[in-house]
């Protein structure tokens, strides 16, 4: 019985070794903390109902790690008596549960494969709701001097040099199809980038766990403003880039046509692009971080 | 290292004062778990008397293959399950994706090879001695199996908790095929990969603690129920 | 007949263990199957008690063959019951031991507490019903073993090598207690053991065996005191078996010429028991009509007796004697002496 004590003992250990050196949070940001990766109690006093009363949504990480979603999702379930279930997805995989019929509702924010997922006949329509920015962010002492550059410029500095790290989505998502898109206007094959060297690092993770990735690397990497605004605080790193017209991010909603439930779907699309709504999702975070996350834009054709 | 103690304080508070978010998960877990484990014992313990108490062509192989895949990785089988009941798969009518049934289902498959594998342990390890006293004494075959069975309780208990242990600890096939769903399909383990990738290092603790204490519990049993067989 | 095996052969892993092996147990017997170890015993017995199916042959029980598979080999089976050389107890109590044979038949719950009360006065253990099988000493555990194939009131007990690892006292009452057992109870016993003093002792019939066959099978009277083969001779401890010459006036031994009482005729093989030897200092007329002189080549312990090998010329005759008469001859290594024995002592086979 003791050797077990001891072995308990000796995990934790090691666990708190591996660990050392993050910022001591208190009781209260704890449990935030258990709240955002946890669940409200409220719902688990109701049981699961039958899947006909449950919708899924996958959804983009940026919008996920903002914690948007779990602002929304409260709301949408009061008000139309259904639980939904929110799936964390990079925009390419919600794209394939989308195919494959295994969601009922995306939201992505990659503007040209949305119009071809529609074009197929996978998708109902393109409803774009909200957008804000894409920033390059990277430690505050900007060891490749790319402040005040332009996208590709500073894309351009990174690859010639081949020294200061970058790290990718490498996930086929929004975000990472937007960081294909600056390579291609900068003159580069992403192939030879992909494999030019150390120096590009490719993730595969959501876009918060890639901001802490990049933060433990002090490098460099493509967010959008949302969830790097909803980070900022736990992290040192700090916007470089952030001017250019490429820099554009456009969230939509779209219906997956195959789905088994096209009126609540449809109600999601509604709910989304409500007034009401819309202006929530306009204050989303400003008391909180001073600063707009979102700006709504449903039937601004964006 | 003082903060890492303090995280460790803190999440050590929420257990004892019983913070329902963290106990919902857990529990969530073990029931996923406890059935996946039910479910497989149920199918397999009389398929591994099956496979014991029979002679067949390939029985070796057969034995050999079983072994290979007590360590399948888990998200082979969360891999396979996925293309299984996705909607656009073959069993896609079920609708069963991103349910915790999904994640029994996937799960119930990952210990399928321990549970037969070490049933089939328990029943040789007790030598034909008793098989034969039993059928000496008149017993046909199904009460002979039961016989074995009885006799053999505690390593097949042993067996049981063993697919207990590496269902409750895996990711592989929760994730895959459960989504994660906050509120839904979030186990202790999707839940920490979740809170660790997003920096939530204290919160992961007081889950870490819990899935560590689980996997102890399960494994001071199968001691002292090894200790109970001498 | 109550139980016979016709034409049996049995082989495991490509190995021949049985070979055409036939055998007639008579209702009551107590049949005892001997042979030295590895002869194949145990696996004829366990294809008898109907726990293996032979590769060839038949198991004939109460007149009816016994099918390989079904509900009359079952019902057979069931009719009889084995008790290993080690037994192994289930877990639990003894009562729980000895009733499971009664529960897997459905006999009903009054009976079977009569019936488990009644063995376990058979075995001397009355009191030790809730006593945990875990508990018992090695000559309760077989008692236990035994009361267990009793309760079921077999029609045939089977029993393999029951005394071969016990100290000497623990046989000894073991098989007092199976003759007592047998004459008590009237069931037929077929018990397998590598030393044939047992059978002497329980045994109406027999057989012995030899690298998967019989040997011999009969009374036990003939299989010991009438052996048909030299192996026979020697396992049932005859001395002074010899190839021999069978003519008109006697049997020609290398240059001896030993008289007998049989009709032999041609080669064959005679047998001199010891104890029919007469030893002598001096000649002396006697009705026995086999005399020879020789010398002492060596005087051993046997047990109570003492062993005298005596050379005759070309042949080394043992006889055995008394130490009274060791010492009162005066009997060493050297010494001339006369020895003499009956014609009718001679076997001949």
């Amino acid at each position: 019985m003791i050797r077990y004590i001891y072995a308990g003992m000796l995990i934790a250990a090691v666990l708190s070794i591996a660990c050392s050196g993050q910022s001591e949070p208190s009781a209260e940001a704890v449990r935030e903390q258990i709240q955002e990766i946890g669940e409200d109690t409220g719902n688990e006093s109701v049981p699961p109902r039958p899947s006909a009363s449950r919708l899924r949504v996958a959804t983009t990480t940026s919008l996920y790690d903002t914690g948007l979603w779990s602002y929304l999702e409260p709301m949408f379930e009061e008000e139309y008596g259904v639980e939904l279930d929110v799936l964390y997805a990079g925009t390419g995989k919600a794209l394939e549960w989308g195919r494959r019929g295994d969601v009922d509702v995306i939201t992505v924010h990659s503007r040209t494969r949305e119009e071809q997922f529609v074009e197929e006949g996978y998708g109902l329509a393109r409803v774009p709701f909200a957008y804000n920015y894409f920033l390059i962010v990277g430690s505050p002492d900007d060891p490749a001097g790319l402040a005040g550059m332009t996208p590709d410029e500073a894309f351009t500095s990174l690859m010639s040099s081949g020294e200061a790290v970058f790290v990718s989505r490498g996930d086929d998502s929004g975000t990472h199809g937007k960081e294909k898109a600056i390579w291609s206007a900068a003159g580069y094959e992403y192939e030879d980038v992909r494999t030019s060297g150390d120096w590009y690092v490719e993730g595969g993770s959501g876009m918060g766990p890639t901001l802490v990735m990049a933060d433990e690397m002090s490098a460099y990497t493509l967010s959008d403003m949302g969830t790097f605004i909803a980070y900022q605080n736990d992290l040192n790193l700090v916007p470089v880039v952030d001017q250019g017209d490429v820099l554009l991010n456009v969230y939509s909603v779209l219906q997956v046509t195959s789905t088994r439930s096209p009126e609540m779907s449809a109600n999601l699309v509604e709910f989304l692009t409500s007034e009401a709504v819309q202006d929530l999702i306009g204050n989303y975070g400003v008391g909180e971080y001073g600063i707009q996350l979102f700006t709504p834009c449903a039937g601004l054709g964006m | 290292m003082s903060q890492l103690l303090q995280a460790v304080r803190i999440a050590l508070d929420m257990i004892i004062s019983g913070d329902p978010v963290v106990f919902s998960i857990a529990f969530r877990t073990l029931m996923i778990s406890i059935s996946a484990t039910a479910l497989a014992s149920f199918i397999f313990i009389p398929l591994a008397c099956l496979i014991h108490f029979n002679r067949f062509r390939g029985k070796r192989l057969l034995l050999s293959i079983v072994q290979t895949f007590y360590s399948v990785p888990t998200v082979l089988v969360g891999m396979l399950v996925f293309l299984l009941i996705s909607r656009a798969g073959p069993l896609g009518s079920l609708g069963m994706l991103f349910s915790p049934g999904a994640i029994v289902l996937g799960e119930v498959l990952l210990i399928a090879p321990i549970i037969t594998g070490l049933t089939i342990s328990a029943l040789s390890g007790l030598g034909s001695d008793i098989p034969d006293t039993a059928l000496s004494l008149g017993a046909g075959k199904l009460q002979m199996v039961l016989k074995v069975l009885s006799e053999s309780r505690y390593m097949i208990l042993t067996a049981i908790l063993m697919g207990f242990g590496r269902a409750v600890s895996e990711i592989g096939v929760a994730i895959i095929v459960g989504g994660n769903i906050s509120g839904h399909t979030r186990t202790l383990t999707t839940a920490i990969a979740l809170g660790v990738g997003k920096g939530e290092t204290a919160a992961s603790i007081a889950l870490g603690i819990i899935l560590l204490a689980l996997a102890m519990i399960v494994s001071v049993t199968v001691n002292l129920l090894q200790h109970s067989e001498k | 007949m109550l139980l016979e095996l016709k034409g049996i052969s049995q082989s495991k892993n490509g190995t021949r263990i049985l070979s055409d092996v036939d055998l007639s147990i008579s209702r009551s017997a107590f049949f005892v199957l001997m042979g030295p170890t590895g002869c194949g015993k145990t696996t004829l017995l366990r294809v008898a008690g109907l726990l293996d199916k032979p590769c060839s042959g038949q198991v004939i029980y109460s007149g009816r063959p016994v099918p390989h598979r079904g509900k009359e080999r079952l019902d057979a089976r069931r009719r009889m019951v084995t008790v290993f050389q080690r037994p192994v107890l289930f877990r639990g109590s003894v009562n729980s031991n000895i009733e499971w044979g009664l529960r897997i038949r459905g006999i009903p719950e009054d009976e079977i507490g009569r019936k488990v009360s009644k063995v376990l006065e058979m075995v001397d253990l009355e009191g030790y019903g809730d006593h945990d099988s875990a508990t018992l000493s090695g000559g309760e555990l077989q008692r236990v073993a035994l009361a267990r194939a009793l309760a079921i009131e077999p029609s045939v007990l089977i029993l393999d090598e029951p005394t071969t690892s016990l100290d000497p006292n623990l046989r000894l009452t073991l098989l007092r207690r199976l003759k007592d057992l047998h004459s008590r109870t009237g069931i037929t016993f077929l018990m397998a053991t590598h030393d044939f003093t047992d059978a002497l002792s329980l045994g109406t019939a027999g057989a012995v065996m030899r690298n998967g066959r019989i040997e011999q099978t009969g009374m036990i009277d003939e299989i010991f005191y009438s052996p048909s083969t030299p192996f026979m001779a020697s396992f049932v401890g005859m001395k002074n078996v010899y190839p021999a010459e069978f003519k008109e006036d006697g049997a020609v031994v290398e240059d001896l010429l030993i008289r007998h009482t049989s009709n032999r005729k041609g080669h064959g093989f005679l047998a001199i028991p010891p104890e029919s030897i007469v030893v002598s200092r001096e000649t002396t007329i006697t009705s026995e009509r086999n005399h020879f002189t020789g010398t002492i080549t060596s005087v051993e312990r046997a047990g109570p007796v003492f062993s005298i090998s005596v050379d005759c010329g070309n042949l080394i005759i043992v006889s055995s004697v008394t130490r009274s008469a060791l010492s009162q001859l005066d009997l060493t290594e050297g010494r001339e002496v006369y020895i003499s024995f009956k014609a009718s002592a001679v076997h001949v086979f």
